[in-house]
């Protein structure tokens, strides 16, 4: 085995740049003549427009333009990943906290502030919704106009969709029935980069600079906004610094992208941390779960009424309510069940995917259930699970694709890993949850390799490197293939111009479906090395053998960089493969695809509760992921600490709380709370199962959102076994578990 | 951020001029670790800012004296936290001190910051208070001196008049055998926002003194008639605590919860506090 290959926790490409600060971020980026956007903006939710007044503003210093609604293409452009429901500007009205009315151009970032505040938006305020049960009320204002889906009978209302999973037959005969609603919270990706971009647009075409994990999807939304070939539209993603699924799709690049092309000269906007809250979050839920179960524990049925609160816009919410719920029955033998799932829009920030994409929320209400079943029946949160969780090969949505993991090993290990069965110290607590997501269901990624006359490679890989290490992982991958250390290879991402086309960085997809496109791409290089040897030898190429990253030649072992150097001779060159992985849609999966793996977590807490303050203190967190294969166990503990870390900002502290005219009350760094390395466990371990069970390289599966998928409800039930008390609404702030503890107290 | 002009006085006489600046939009620069925040979220909109680090007669020192403790307007917090002596007769204080932001926020920010900010959530100041603490200010009308108790009115105001500065900040050396303690409560372990805080101070002969931070428009002192409040920790002796409190609900905390942790954080530093001084129950 080489330095560095697959299976070894070689150190993550680029990271060091990370810590350095060396590594160019998009706000790094300066380019000459470079314009400074400022979006204007309303401390107020929902307001029709009456006016905006540029005069003072548009002759202050160092003013280029303001752009307004009037100044764009009428009808007013929309765009978006499934509707294209989502303004350039607010289109005659503010329809969230935030949403940009005009946006001030400026030859200095600090002189288009000012010019901001000098924009005089003449306004009046109209009711909005902000939660379930104001947007499902009976004449409830709408959100969107409903001529925005003509043709669908909810366009009346403000449910975007309802969709229904249904298989058996619900029947409480000889039941034990539990029946609960669960809540969770509104939240922010809180990545440290906040969002931004570069537009320019020049002879050549459209650039747009941005930090985004769709690349070609921004390409492809630009394109057709724009009617400019997709040749001409270039994208360059320099790495985010984290994203979790809220850089996935265009927000404002479309608007700067309209702002190059009006002043012919770059553009640029940075977000403040702010703007960042204002422009994308996690959806909030409320689940109605009524669950039955034999008295052995056995479940029989779930009934899942799940009401998804997205925002003013659909971004790709709607698939993060449809995606999730589909398996809202989690990794378990589920005979029967109903899952009735809406997304309904409101007038507060666009939610879209994040870690976890909707698994957290249903995951939340489905494993609380677990436990108060298993609370009812007098079995422990173990025991029930046990007893319920589907093995290799058995269904867990009858008919799509079968558990494909010895979960069980995972529920055991992080049993045995929390110390279940043995008394825990006086005032503590233990629980213990489960959770599956589904891998991407459809997907696209394209590679290209190219082996160097020296033997030293060149990967292209469209994946956006956001932290997760996805760099590494492939020069690990194309390093074994040829035989050399990840020293010897770089790869080549964020430049659509360059790389070839990846549909996605999202749903923990890139080990599987870039690293097999890799893969392939290393195949198609091999075979050309394998005609080279046989010319060499004047052998058929069916006597040469590629192993280990090694020429087999009947018996004879020779390296690449030989054969390459004898093959390809004085004038030099070097061979080119490519590799494309596609996962093709299945117009009669209600997902449109089975999923291509599931991600499976086992997640356990110990805890003691203060019970004078509520705080609560997590003296031992553990997870454990079925990985399939951990290609850089490294990285795969640093996503999963990660992951399980997250998991605990929506589960103790983290929510956006807004007053009752839809405003965020917590925007910015002071009164959100995500957690600090002082709110860490005592103990955090992450350990994985592997079995090569995967269809990633070497076996493995994404393992990137594992560890949040049910962190809450494990800590929940350790909070509930340790005081008693249960509590269906998170965060487990200090405040509500201690008024929990006082209701307890008082009943 | 808003343009605005700057100035680094390097002696009080110049600092007082231009403070003094008739249109009051003047404001002073110490740690910055407040002003700034302000300033770039726009609710500070100085025409100017005064750099109060560069004044030769301001040295950032932590001084003993006789019968008191000196600390210099620019010393740090994380001078405070390192200081033998404070740690040794003020431990309530260093306490307070040590849960101000972040290790880099320490080490810009000033006692005397914390204090002039007049934040009600200020976590030095019920230690300040429970210490007995002055305030030395000087102006162009020369120097004056006010319990802190009587130095801030309510959120963001303090008895500072246009052109005066706090110089010194001073804390008379607590009766040997006097006993200390600080608690606050926050939303997460890491670098918070108090949802309340207490500082109790037990001296020798039993008479406490709470301060109480983040429960009214401004961090006040409570000295009660202290040995009842010693001896009983019935929740009922806390009442003089609660009736003073006025707690607001706000995004960090309801009123209910402020209210109901002022008993629990009272009798936790009450306790702490008695253990670390030489008081003994009759």
């Amino acid at each position: 085995m080489n330095a560095g290959s697959v299976g070894t926790g070689v150190p993550r490409v680029g990271g060091r740049e990370r810590v350095n600060g060396s590594q160019q971020f998009l706000a790094d980026i300066r380019l000459e003549d470079m314009l400074h956007v400022k979006l204007v903006t309303l401390d107020v939710a929902c307001a029709r427009i009456d006016s905006i007044d540029t005069s003072i503003a548009v002759h202050l210093p160092g003013v280029a333009c303001i752009v307004t609604p009037a100044d764009l293409p009428q009808p007013m452009p929309r765009f978006g990943p499934v509707y294209r429901d989502r303004p350039f500007l607010a289109d005659g009205a503010t329809t969230y906290h935030g949403e940009p009315v005009c946006a001030v151009v400026a030859e200095s970032r600090d002189m288009a502030e000012a010019a901001a505040e000098a924009v005089l938006v003449g306004y009046t305020e109209v009711p909005g919704v902000f939660t379930i049960d104001a947007a499902l009320a009976q004449d409830a204002p709408l959100v969107q106009s409903p001529s925005l889906r003509p043709d669908d009978p909810l366009a009346r209302s403000n449910v975007l969709r309802e969709r229904r999973y249904e298989w058996g037959a619900i029947d409480e005969t000889d039941t034990t029935v539990v029946d609960h609603v669960y809540s969770f919270p509104m939240v922010t990706h809180f990545a440290i980069e906040p969002h931004g971009a570069i537009a320019h647009a020049d002879d050549d075409g459209l650039t747009i600079w941005s930090p985004v994990q769709h690349p070609y999807l921004l390409q492809r939304t630009i394109s057709d906004l724009f009617e400019q070939p997709l040749a001409r539209v270039r994208v360059l993603a320099p790495d985010p610094g984290g994203a979790f699924g809220g850089k996935q799709n265009p927000k404002f690049e479309p608007l700067l992208t309209w702002i190059a092309l009006k002043t012919g000269r770059p553009c640029r906007l940075i977000l403040t941390l702010e703007e960042t809250f204002q422009a994308v979050r996690r959806t909030s839920c409320s689940i109605h779960v009524r669950s039955g179960f034999r008295a052995n524990g056995e479940l029989v049925f779930h009934d899942v009424e799940s009401d998804f609160l997205v925002g003013a816009y659909a971004d790709i919410a709607e698939r993060v309510v449809a995606k999730a719920n589909y398996l809202a029955c989690g990794p378990y033998r589920t005979p029967n069940a109903r899952i009735v799932a809406r997304a309904i829009f409101s007038n507060t920030t666009p939610s879209c995917a994040f870690r976890g994409f909707g698994t957290p929320q249903v995951a939340w209400a489905i494993e609380s259930q677990m436990d108060a079943a298993s609370r009812l029946l007098q079995l422990d949160g173990l025991e029930i699970r046990r007893a319920n969780l589907a093995r290799f090969g058995e269904d867990v949505v009858p008919g799509d694709v079968p558990a494909d993991g010895e979960w069980q090993q995972s529920l055991d290990r992080a049993a045995e890993m929390i110390g279940w069965g043995r008394p825990p110290l006086e005032g503590r607590g233990r629980g213990i949850a489960v959770a599956i997501k589904a891998g991407a269901t459809t997907g696209l990624s394209q590679a290209t390799v190219r082996l160097l006359f020296d033997g030293s490679v060149i990967v292209y890989a469209g994946t956006s490197d956001m932290g997760q290490g996805a760099r590494t992982i492939f020069a690990q991958i194309a390093a074994d293939e040829f035989g050399v250390t990840v020293n010897d290879v770089s790869v080549v991402s964020g430049d659509t111009a360059i790389v070839p086309f990846d549909l996605q960085t999202s749903a923990s997809r890139s080990t599987v479906f870039m690293g097999n496109a890799i893969l392939a791409a290393c195949e198609d290089v091999h075979r050309q090395l394998r005609s080279l040897a046989a010319e060499i030898t004047g052998l058929e190429a069916a006597d040469v053998e590629i192993k280990g990253g090694q020429v087999h030649v009947k018996g004879e072992q020779h390296s690449i960089a030989t054969v390459l150097e004898r093959g390809l001779g004085r004038l030099r060159g070097e061979l080119v493969g490519n590799g494309t992985v596609r996962r093709a849609d299945d117009p009669d999966h209600p997902l449109g695809g089975a999923p291509a793996f599931y991600e499976f977590n086992c997640t356990a807490f110990e805890v003691s509760v203060d019970g004078e303050t509520g705080e609560v203190l997590i003296h031992r967190h553990v997870t454990v992921g079925d990985v399939g294969r951990a290609l850089n166990p490294l990285q795969v503990t640093m996503q999963d600490e990660g992951a399980a870390i997250m998991g605990l900002g929506h589960s103790l502290m983290e929510q956006l709380l807004l007053d009752d005219r839809g405003r965020i009350r917590n925007l910015g760094a002071l009164d959100y709370r995500i957690p600090t390395t002082k709110d860490m466990p005592l103990e955090l371990e992450s350990e994985v199962i592997e079995n090569g069970d995967g269809p990633g390289p070497r076996g493995s599966k994404g393992v990137s959102e594992g560890a949040i998928l049910c962190t809450a409800p494990a800590l929940a039930a350790a909070v509930a076994d340790a005081t008693g008390v249960v509590i269906r609404d998170l965060p487990l702030t200090p405040e509500r578990v201690w008024s929990a503890l006082k209701a307890g107290v008082a009943r | 951020m808003r343009a605005f002009d700057y100035a680094r006085p390097s002696t009080l006489v110049e600092a007082f001029e231009l403070l003094s600046a008739p249109d009051g939009g003047v404001k002073a620069l110490a740690g910055g670790t407040d002003l700034l925040v302000g300033l770039r979220n726009g609710a500070i909109r100085p025409r100017a800012v005064v750099d109060l680090k560069h004044i030769r007669e301001l040295a950032p020192v932590i001084r003993a004296d006789k019968e008191c403790m000196s600390i210099g307007a620019n010393a740090v917090l994380a001078q405070l936290t390192a200081s033998e002596g404070l740690r040794r007769d003020y431990p309530a204080l260093v306490e307070s001190a040590a849960v101000v932001g972040s290790v880099q926020i320490r080490h810009r920010a000033t006692l005397a910051g914390n204090l002039c900010n007049a934040s009600p959530a200020a976590d030095t100041v019920p230690a300040l208070l429970a210490y007995g603490a002055d305030v030395v200010i000087r102006g162009p009308s020369g120097e004056r001196r006010v319990s802190v108790d009587n130095f801030v009115l309510g959120p963001r105001e303090t008895v500072l008049t246009a052109g005066e500065i706090v110089t010194t900040i001073v804390l008379p050396t607590p009766k040997p055998g006097t006993g200390a303690a600080f608690a606050r409560l926050t939303r997460r372990r890491g670098v918070d926002l108090a949802i309340l805080s207490v500082c109790c101070l037990v001296d020798p002969e039993g008479e406490v003194r709470f301060g109480l931070g983040a429960v009214g428009p401004r961090p006040f002192l409570v000295r009660d008639s202290a040995a009842a409040v010693v001896s009983s920790t019935a929740a009922e002796q806390f009442a003089a605590l609660v009736a003073k409190a006025s707690p607001i609900t706000d995004v960090r905390a309801s009123h209910d919860y402020r209210q109901a942790m002022i008993t629990v954080l009272a009798r936790r530093t009450l306790a702490a506090a008695i253990e670390r001084s030489s008081w003994v129950s009759p």
